[in-house]
């Protein structure tokens, strides 16, 4: 008589480097495809959604109403200024949109793509002068300003227009996450998978949409970011984002301290790993991710389905935040994933092997860097 | 009065056993009502106990609202109970202690009744010895703690609860035999059978059989509190001890053991006491360095806040060698302000090893993350910790800085050791700190993945310890509460001590 062992349920292993190419090759989400997963992602995308939408049309404001205000104390009341949002404001009883301008410092910080390039180029320096020579006209504190230090204003031109860009990209995510969410609800989207194409679908359709942006200065129309200068959606705003905010971070937020004098710091920014995928979700905010802010405000807008299943996991409702962290990391792998699939150099099925050579090689250097982030988020 | 102090508790363990509404099929709603029925027994011992300050007077030094019934007249045994300035602190502190003990008991599932009968007949038999006024009563309820203590680690406690209640009890029983044979010693040397606590009756005696009396007490008593070398007894029972049950024994029992180096050893043989006093200060200073550098190597998180009860137990020592007014409210305040600030680590560990199912510093991490970790016991923890560490505006300074001042100018040197050992508390307990509390959240070495879930403390389950924070604070911010209770009655001991002269240690 023989006996057959019981199947052992094997704990889930971490992705190795190999496994990670074959999924961006394969078409296979980087997250493992499960119901779970796909509740999270899906939920915790709408809660981004409707956060972004408010974080869309204050950068936009402010691109538009606080170019070269040296006090932008109102910069953040949109919707009108009144005693009521004042003490609501100061209350914290509002979206916390400090973790927009992380994120744009982080992406102007850094500074990759096309719009930084253009920063630099002369036809951006003619338009500060302008803008500058309009402005000074009525604001003298500015003329002092640009005549003690020069490269003042420009440097504040340059981070507003960062924040109006930002502004213009988180306005199409928005809305991505927003329709995914309702695709979600009629059953057109129902696996993860489902979820990496849609983020990539509507990433490739606006991927050439123009970056520009005007602005009205001393009763005059200015254009900042030209259409002439040729910045598209995809390449110049949407991967120097994912760059900035996903991979690279900054070494100063959260609740993870690092010595730069112990070297802890590399010196070259590009070496910089502390994005949100590479952010430790729980102990309060790793690098990368203030989730006190983002999670806060996600949290006010969270799904009932998504605050169900979170009643059932961890410490249900008292460690919401963090459960919303791990979601969120999972969704920006997502994302991430999606910005891969959509700036692939070649189709998925190309039959050409120079074709498939690049292909593996940009799936090979893209798996390099996933291999430091925090892999366990994407079992 | 007092008599009343000691029925309440031991009718208490009577009842509980006895009613049969307290018992029940159902384990867990038999647990409640015993340890509710506990609860209300002590909350009452406690409340009389504070009715105490009421008739007591604290500008009277001597023994106050004194109850004598005979019993053994020809034993010299007489039932003889009473209050000073010495004692009140002590049983106060005992009222508080228990009631946090049996609050702090949630997890009874084994025989119930008998746990928390148990807890009530030791408390019963504290104030008892606290109390008495009779050399041989003292030694009785000495001696009737010691059976319930055993019990309730023989039973109720860890995987080694054999080994560690075992040794527990013999090497208590030969402290109880030692302090029996003083007792015993005294009358045959005077001749009298008069066991009252009468200095007087020493000073017939020759200073050799004062001397070695008194070593016998000391030897005793130095068991109980304990001191190095006569520790080894104590974080094996802090070990293998529960959570309420660690409480007792560091808040409450190891008192005993100090209580009566003052009252016996300081308070029988003043003469001999002034002889032996650099050596004792020496002692003092030995066991506090021992027990701080023991702790320092500890992974225990229990055996760490155990072998800190060695080393602050040693400043008491120090103190009573000294034997000035000022180093003798130092000893009291020491008793007091160790006693609340060891339960409030003991709960504080007790609840990190009920969530994580384990106390060793290699594994513990980060306990302190607000959302998923346990920050109110682990602030609790830190407070507990500043305190150990006498960091000013909290009990634990008050009691070291009187301590320190008070002994200084008598043994200048045994009081910088002891000093060191203050300043090692501070490395340890931050070791401890750092390690459990502060980092990423794990409950594994190197853990990369997130930690099972720990479930959080209920508020209810925090408040003994919470209460515990307040009462340091309090004490520390405002001691005169403690020392104005207490002054006069040190003060007449530091006058029996005359003969203690600086130098030496």
């Amino acid at each position: 008589m023989t006996t057959t062992a019981r199947p052992q349920a094997t704990e889930p292993t971490l992705p190795d480097q190999e496994e990670l190419i074959r999924r961006l090759l394969s078409d296979t989400p980087l997250l493992a495809d499960t119901p779970d997963h796909l509740l999270q992602v899906v939920n915790v995308l709408e809660s981004y959604g409707l956060v972004l939408d408010a974080y869309s049309c204050n950068l936009v404001h402010q691109g538009k109403t606080q170019l070269l205000n040296p006090f932008p104390v109102f910069r953040f009341f949109h919707e009108g200024f009144t005693p009521k949002r004042l003490w609501e404001h100061l209350m914290g009883d509002r979206i916390n949109f400090e973790y927009a301008e992380y994120c744009q410092k982080a992406m102007f910080w850094h500074g990759t793509g096309g719009m930084d390039a253009y920063f630099d180029s002369e036809p951006f320096q003619d338009v500060c002068r302008r803008v500058i020579a309009l402005r000074s006209k009525r604001d003298p504190l500015l003329r002092l300003v640009n005549t003690l230090y020069p490269g003042f204003a420009p440097e504040a031109i340059r981070s507003m227009t960062t924040i109006y860009a930002l502004g213009l990209f988180w306005r199409v995510m928005s809305d991505i996450f927003i329709d995914l969410a309702r695709r979600y609800r009629i059953g057109e989207v129902a696996c993860v998978l489902d979820v990496v194409h849609h983020i990539r679908d509507g990433l490739v359709t606006a991927a050439g949409n123009p970056i520009t942006y005007e602005v009205m200065v001393g009763g005059e129309s200015v254009w900042v970011l030209p259409p002439e200068a040729g910045l598209t959606f995809l390449v110049d705003v949407a991967v120097p984002y994912v760059e900035a905010v996903f991979f690279r971070g900054m070494p100063f937020l959260g609740t993870v301290s690092y010595n730069a004098q112990a070297r802890q710091i590399a010196a070259d920014q590009s070496l910089f790993k502390y994005g949100a995928l590479y952010a430790d979700p729980l102990p309060s905010m790793g690098a990368g991710i203030p989730p006190s802010l983002c999670m806060s405000d996600m949290y006010r807008n969270l799904p009932e389905e998504l605050s169900r299943w979170y009643d059932h996991h961890g410490r249900a409702q008292s460690d919401a935040h963090v459960q919303i962290c791990i979601s969120f990391q999972k969704s920006m792998f997502c994302v991430t994933n999606a910005a891969i699939a959509g700036t692939m150099p070649n189709p998925l099925d190309a039959q050409d092997p120079e074709q498939q050579a690049a292909n593996y090689a940009y799936a090979f250097a893209w798996s390099e860097r996933l291999m430091g982030c925090q892999r366990g988020a994407l079992l | 009065m007092l008599t009343i102090l000691l029925l309440i508790p031991f009718l208490g363990a009577l009842l509980i056993c006895v009613l049969p509404g307290v018992d029940s099929s159902d384990n867990s709603a038999s647990v409640g009502r015993s340890r509710t029925f506990t609860l209300v027994t002590l909350a009452v011992q406690c409340l009389l106990s504070f009715g105490l300050l009421i008739p007591f007077s604290a500008v009277e030094p001597g023994q106050q609202l004194v109850e004598i019934l005979p019993w053994l007249p020809q034993m010299g045994l007489e039932f003889s109970l009473g209050v000073d300035g010495l004692s009140l602190p002590l049983v106060l502190m005992n009222g508080v202690l228990c009631l946090v003990a049996a609050a702090a008991s949630r997890s009874v599932e084994n025989r119930p009744r008998v746990y928390f009968a148990l807890l009530l007949v030791i408390s019963g038999a504290v104030n008892g010895a606290f109390l008495a006024q009779n050399l041989l009563l003292f030694f009785l309820f000495y001696e009737l703690e010691l059976i319930p203590l055993w019990l309730l680690i023989a039973i109720w406690g860890g995987a080694n609860r054999a080994y560690a209640s075992t040794k527990f009890l013999i090497v208590t029983a030969v402290s109880g035999v030692l302090i029996l044979a003083a007792f015993l010693g005294i009358a045959l040397v005077t001749g009298s059978v008069d066991f009252g606590i009468r200095p007087i009756l020493t000073t017939q005696m020759g200073l050799t059989s004062q001397l070695v009396l008194m070593t016998c007490l000391l030897i005793g008593f130095g068991i109980k509190i304990p001191l190095f070398p006569f520790h080894t007894w104590l974080p094996d029972a802090h070990t293998e001890a529960s959570t309420p049950v660690s409480v007792l024994l560091a808040g409450v029992l190891l008192k005993l053991g100090t209580y009566g180096l003052l009252r016996f050893c300081l308070g029988l043989f003043p003469e001999a006491w002034s002889v032996a006093a650099p050596w004792l200060a020496g002692w003092a200073a030995v066991s506090v360095l021992y027990g701080s550098l023991a702790a320092i190597a500890q992974t225990d998180m229990k055996r760490m806040v155990a072998y800190s009860s060695v080393g602050h137990m040693g400043y008491v020592l120090l103190a009573a060698a000294a034997a000035t007014p000022l180093a003798l409210i130092g000893a009291l305040f020491q008793m007091v302000s160790h006693g609340l600030i060891s339960a409030v680590l003991f709960l504080a560990v007790g609840v990190v090893y009920e969530r994580t199912g384990t106390r060793d510093l290699n594994v513990l991490r980060g306990l302190l993350n607000p959302q998923r970790g346990l920050p109110l016991t682990g602030t609790l923890m830190i407070i507990g910790v500043m305190a150990s560490a006498g960091i000013p505006g909290m009990a634990g300074f008050i009691s070291e800085f009187l301590v320190f001042k008070g002994s200084f100018e008598m043994f200048p040197v045994a009081t910088l050791l002891s000093m060191v050992g203050s300043g090692l508390t501070a490395v340890y307990f931050l070791l401890l700190v750092n390690r459990a509390f502060f980092g990423r959240l794990a409950v594994a070495p190197g853990a990369n993945q997130n930690p099972k879930i720990l479930n959080q403390v209920p508020f209810a389950q925090q408040i003994p310890a919470l209460s515990m924070s307040l009462l340091i604070l309090l004490l520390g911010v405002v001691p005169n509460l403690l020392v104005g209770l207490s002054q006069p009655a040190t003060a007449q001991l530091s006058e029996l001590a005359t003969l203690v002269q600086p130098g030496g240690l």
